[in-house]
């Protein structure tokens, strides 16, 4: 699913406006532990998490993710906001916690499947 | 928690329950060797040893109100998995100690969060309490006692409410001074060496 149907099926809100949108999501991955991330996440995958500061637009470069979407409506520090810009990395949030939104986002066909 | 200066803030609400009159934060970063230190010192009651080697078990606690007390073992678990460890030193009748050791650049160590914020609201909080925050990067240090801020206040009091942006915008100011690391070196790979 395109980046950007998915935003709206989820109503998540994009923090960061000049981000692009038309990239297809096929995987997911949830963690707050960014060294997890590291190992663990893979090329593509949109990042759940609760984690803000700008080491998540680091984490997200080196793994040429989708996306980071922040849950329980966490909102990203300036700085973060600055770099993912920058760096044209895609920041959503929303309201829900982590269980909630990527239980929405399998429904979706977004999966975890390395 | 996401913060250091959320698991200080819960360290020191230890050390008020008990009956600190001076509560004394040390941070010391050494880039060099790679390392982050918290040390908070309070001359409390303090603990006999039997309780003091318990303090880390999370299934543990003083306090009737609750069945587990998880500052320190939340401290522990943040330090250890940052390649760090913590130690406990209590004498019961002369204070407690609690220091935190982080490897200062590991992936997982939290973001040092907002100390201004923290400290403003220990602060104003708790006016009876003397506190001193120390904060030392390299050789540059940071330094703020509120021995030193009730001379300059005189009959204004610690919990007025412009000592709590006073404090705040001081400590922020005084870190960003100093160099406070607030993030691991992570950050330094997209921002560059000359902002840290």
């Amino acid at each position: 699913m395109k980046m950007k149907e998915l935003a709206e099926r989820l109503t998540l809100e994009l923090t960061t406006p000049n981000a692009p949108m038309e990239a297809e999501v096929k995987t997911g991955y949830a963690s707050d532990l960014l060294s997890d991330v590291l190992a663990n996440s893979i090329e593509g995958d949109l990042w759940v998490t609760r984690q803000t500061h700008l080491n998540i637009v680091a984490i997200a470069v080196m793994r040429d993710l989708s996306g980071i979407l922040l849950v329980n409506g966490s909102q990203p520090d300036p700085d973060t906001l600055e770099k993912a810009a920058e760096k044209i990395v895609p920041i959503f949030r929303t309201p829900l916690p982590t269980f909630e939104i990527v239980g929405r986002l399998y429904q979706l066909g977004i999966s975890g499947r390395r | 928690m996401l913060e250091l200066s959320m698991h200080i803030l819960d360290i020191i609400q230890n050390s008020l329950r008990a009956k600190a009159s001076r509560v004394e934060v040390r941070i010391r970063e050494d880039r060099e060797k790679d390392r982050l230190i918290i040390e908070v010192q309070d001359d409390g009651q303090g603990m006999p040893p039997e309780i003091a080697k318990r303090v880390a078990d999370p299934f543990y606690t003083t306090r009737p109100s609750r069945v587990a007390g998880l500052g320190v073992p939340l401290l522990k678990e943040a330090a250890e998995k940052c390649g760090g460890h913590l130690e406990v030193h209590s004498r019961e009748g002369e204070g407690t100690q609690i220091l935190a050791d982080f490897q200062l650049d590991h992936f997982d160590r939290a973001p040092l969060g907002d100390m201004g914020e923290t400290l403003a609201i220990l602060i104003t909080g708790n006016p009876g309490v003397n506190f001193l925050y120390l904060h030392q990067v390299d050789g540059q240090t940071y330094r703020l006692d509120t021995r030193e801020m009730r001379e300059v206040l005189g009959p204004v009091g610690l919990e007025d409410p412009s000592v709590f942006a006073f404090v705040r915008e001081d400590v922020r100011q005084g870190l960003k001074k100093i160099g406070a690391a607030t993030f691991p070196k992570i950050a330094e790979i997209l921002r560059g060496p000359e902002t840290r």
